[in-house]
C-alpha cells in the first residue's frame, strides 16, 4: 500500500526541529534532578499555567485526537460530551475540592493517599493496578503512532516504535517529570498551530457552521436533544451520558487517575495545585473546535466518507485523509509534528506516572523500604528503562483492537471508575474504614469486569458498546460504593487524629487568596457557567 | 497571571528543603518561543519561494506564508516575555 502523505525536505526539518528541542531541554533538566521529588515531582516548583496546560496535555495525547475527530465523523456533535459534560464538571471539582486533600497531605502519589487514609492493601491494589494500566497505556500510544507512521509515511513499525522510544527514554532518563511537563506544554501549542489551518480551510470550504447544519441531518448535529432514548447516533441515553460518562467514567478519571494528578502534585503552591485542573478546563472547552469541526467537515469533503463509503469508513483515518486533502509541505509538516508531540508526551506522560508509582509504592514499600533519596532517584531513572522497554512490548499486543478510543474506555472502566467511589468517600465521609476502602474498590473492580464478561457473553445488552461501557462504570462505581458503606459499618473506625488532613471536616479549609482573580472558586465557578452554556449552544 | 502568587509557608520542612531551593530554573517560554519563531521564519521563507501552483488544495491561500508569519508572532511574544521576565529579575 502506498503511504497516504509524502513528506519534503521542509516538512523534515520541522519534525527534526521538535525532536532537537526536546532532547535539548530534557538535558538542561538533567542538572536540576538532585532529589527524588525533583524527579518524580518536578521539586514541587512549577507555576499554574505550565501544570495547568501539561494537565491539559497530558490527555490530550494523538490517540484522544485522532479517536475524537473519528467520532465526531461517526457521531456528530455529540462527541463534545466527551469535553463539556465529561471533563469540565470534574476538573472543577477536583482542583475546588479535591486538591486541598491531595496537595495538602503532601503525598508524593495517588495510592500513598490511599495508604494514609486506609490502608497499605488498598494502596498496593490501587498502585499495582494503575502500575499495570499505565504500561498498557503507553503501548498504546506507541503502537499507535508506529500505526500512523505507517499508514502516513510508509515507514515501518518496527523503526518507528524504536526511535520514539530511545527519544522517549533520553529526555524522561534525563529530566523526569519535569521534561514530561515540558514536553506536554510544548505539544499543547503545536497541537493548536499544526491542526487550526484544517478547521479554517473546512470551514471556509462547507460554508461555515451554516454549511454544515444545511447538509448533515439532525441527530449529527445536536449533542443533547436526541438523548431521550437510545436511538441516537451514540446509540446511549441520558442516564448513561450523565451518570457513566458525566459523573463515574470523567470523575473517575480527572479525579484520581495519577497521570493527570501528579502534574497538579507539581506545583509549587497549594494554589497553583488547585489553579491547575482549572486552567486546564477552559482550553479544554475549546479542544471541540479543533476534533469535531475537522470530524464534520471530512463527512461532507472526503470521498471516503460519502454516503455511499460510510458502512466501511475507516473513521481512525478521517483526520489524517483531512490533512492530506488541504495542508500544503509545510504546514504538512506542522501539523505531523504536532501529531507526533503528542504521541511522545503521551507516552512521557505514561512513562513518568509509571516510575513513580513503580519507585514510591512498590519497589519502596514491598520490595526496598527505607533507603536513602538518592537510592530511590537511580532506581526511578533506571525504572524508566524498564518502562519504555514493556511499552514496546506492549505495542504488538494492542494491535486487535479496532477502535482504540473504545478500548482506552474499557481499560478506564476497569479501574478508574470503581476508585472514584472510593476517593469520594475517603474524602468526605470519616465513617469510611480501613477495609471498607479495600473490599470496595476490589468489589468495584470485578463487578466492572464482571459487567464486561456478562455483555461479552451477551447475557445483558446495549444499543452499542460505548452505551455498555458508560453503564459498566456505572455499576462497578455504585458497587465500590455500597460495599465500602457496608464494610465500614461492621469494621473498625479510624481514629479522628489519623485522619486530620485527609477527610473533609478534619482538615484546616485552605486559606481564601486575598485577590480574588487568583482564587480557584471564582474560576471554577466561570468554568462551569460557561461549560453549561456551551452545551446549551449545541443543545 | 499565577505565577505570580506566593503563598509561602504551606509546605512541610521537608519539602520546603532542598527540592524547593534551588526549582526549576529553566524558563519554559525560551524553547517554546525559540521553537515556534523558528518554524515560523522556515513556513514564511518556504511560503514566499514557492508556487501558487502548490496551494490549490488550501483552496489557493499560500498559508505557509501567512501560517509563518502567525508563527514569528506568537513565538517572538514567547521570548519577549522571557527577556523582559529576566530583565525583571536581574534589575
Amino acid at each position: 500500500m502506498n503511504p497516504i502523505i509524502t513528506l519534503n525536505a521542509v516538512d523534515y526539518a520541522i519534525i527534526a526541529g521538535y525532536i532537537l528541542v526536546m532532547v535539548l531541554v530534557g538535558y538542561s533538566l538533567k542538572k536540576y534532578m538532585k532529589t527524588g521529588e525533583d524527579f518524580f515531582l518536578s521539586g514541587r516548583s512549577l507555576p499554574g499555567w505550565i501544570t495547568g496546560l501539561a494537565f491539559l496535555s497530558a490527555n490530550l495525547g494523538a490517540l484522544e485526537i485522532i479517536g475524537m475527530v473519528a467520532n465526531s465523523a461517526k457521531y456528530g456533535i455529540a462527541t463534545v460530551h466527551f469535553y463539556w459534560v465529561g471533563a469540565i464538571p470534574a476538573m472543577v471539582f477536583l482542583g475546588i475540592f479535591m486538591m486541598p486533600f491531595y496537595y495538602g497531605s503532601r503525598v508524593r502519589t495517588v495510592p500513598e493517599y490511599l495508604k494514609l487514609r486506609y490502608n497499605e492493601a488498598t494502596r498496593g491494589l490501587n498502585a499495582i493496578s494503575f502500575a499495570i494500566m499505565t504500561v498498557l497505556m503507553s503501548g498504546i500510544s506507541l503502537y499507535a503512532m508506529a500505526l500512523l507512521f505507517k499508514l502516513m509515511l510508509g515507514w515501518p513499525l518496527t523503526q518507528s516504535i524504536l526511535f520514539a522510544a530511545v527519544v522517549v527514554l533520553l529526555y524522561v532518563f534525563w529530566g523526569g517529570l519535569s521534561s514530561s511537563i515540558y514536553n506536554e506544554v510544548i505539544q499543547f501549542f503545536l497541537i493548536w498551530l499544526g491542526l487550526l489551518p484544517i478547521v479554517f480551510l473546512g470551514l471556509k470550504q462547507v460554508g461555515g457552521f451554516a454549511g454544515i447544519a444545511a447538509q448533515l441531518k439532525g441527530p449529527l448535529l445536536h449533542s443533547i436533544k436526541f438523548l431521550g432514548t437510545s436511538n441516537n447516533p451514540l446509540g446511549v441515553d441520558w442516564f448513561g451520558v450523565v451518570m457513566g460518562l458525566g459523573f463515574v467514567l470523567s470523575f473517575g478519571y480527572w479525579t484520581t487517575d495519577f497521570l493527570v494528578v501528579q502534574r497538579a502534585l507539581a506545583s509549587k503552591n497549594l494554589n497553583s495545585a488547585r489553579m491547575t485542573p482549572i486552567i486546564a478546563s477552559f482550553p479544554k472547552m475549546l479542544v471541540p473546535v479543533i476534533v469535531v469541526i475537522p470530524g464534520l467537515v471530512a463527512l461532507l469533503v472526503l470521498p471516503e466518507f460519502s454516503q455511499a463509503a460510510l458502512p466501511t469508513a475507516e473513521y481512525n483515518q478521517a483526520l489524517i485523509l483531512l490533512m492530506k486533502h488541504y495542508l500544503p509541505n509545510g504546514l504538512l509538516g506542522l501539523a505531523i509534528t504536532a501529531l507526533l508531540a503528542s504521541f511522545m508526551s503521551g507516552m512521557a506522560g505514561n512513562v513518568t506516572a509509571f516510575n513513580t508509582i513503580w519507585t514510591y509504592d512498590i519497589y519502596g514499600t514491598y520490595i526496598r523500604k527505607g533507603r536513602p533519596d538518592a537510592h530511590y532517584l537511580k532506581v526511578g531513572k533506571y525504572t524508566t528503562v524498564v518502562g519504555v522497554a514493556i511499552s514496546v512490548g506492549t505495542a504488538y499486543i494492542v494491535q486487535s483492537f479496532p477502535n482504540l478510543m473504545d478500548y482506552m474506555q474499557l481499560i478506564f472502566s476497569f479501574f478508574n471508575a470503581p476508585l472514584f467511589a472510593t476517593f469520594l468517600l475517603g474524602m468526605f465521609w470519616r465513617g469510611a474504614t480501613a477495609w471498607g476502602g479495600f473490599w470496595g474498590l476490589l468489589v468495584g473492580i470485578l463487578t466492572a469486569a464482571g459487567h464486561y464478561i456478562a455483555y461479552k457473553a451477551g447475557l445483558v445488552s446495549y444499543h452499542s458498546d460505548m452505551a455498555a461501557n458508560f453503564y459498566q462504570a456505572w455499576w462497578a462505581w455504585l458497587a465500590d460504593f455500597v460495599v465500602t458503606i457496608g464494610v465500614s459499618l461492621f469494621t473498625a473506625k479510624r481514629d479522628p487524629k489519623e485522619l486530620a488532613g485527609l477527610v473533609f471536616g478534619l482538615t484546616p479549609k485552605p486559606k481564601t487568596h486575598p485577590r480574588w482573580y487568583a482564587r480557584p472558586a471564582v474560576w471554577g465557578a466561570i468554568a462551569v457557567a460557561v461549560a453549561v452554556a456551551l452545551n446549551v449552544l449545541f443543545w | 497571571m499565577s505565577d505570580t502568587i506566593e503563598t509561602k509557608g504551606t509546605g512541610t520542612p521537608e519539602a520546603d528543603g532542598a527540592g524547593m531551593s534551588h526549582g526549576h530554573v529553566l524558563d519554559l517560554k525560551l524553547p517554546i518561543g525559540w521553537l515556534l519563531s523558528a518554524y515560523g521564519v522556515l513556513l514564511t521563507v518556504y511560503g514566499l519561494v514557492t508556487k501558487k501552483e502548490m496551494y490549490a488544495i488550501s483552496l489557493g491561500l499560500n498559508l505557509n506564508l501567512a501560517w509563518g508569519i502567525l508563527m514569528i508572532v506568537v513565538g517572538g511574544g514567547f521570548l519577549l516575555a522571557a527577556f523582559l521576565k529576566k530583565g525583571k529579575a536581574s534589575g
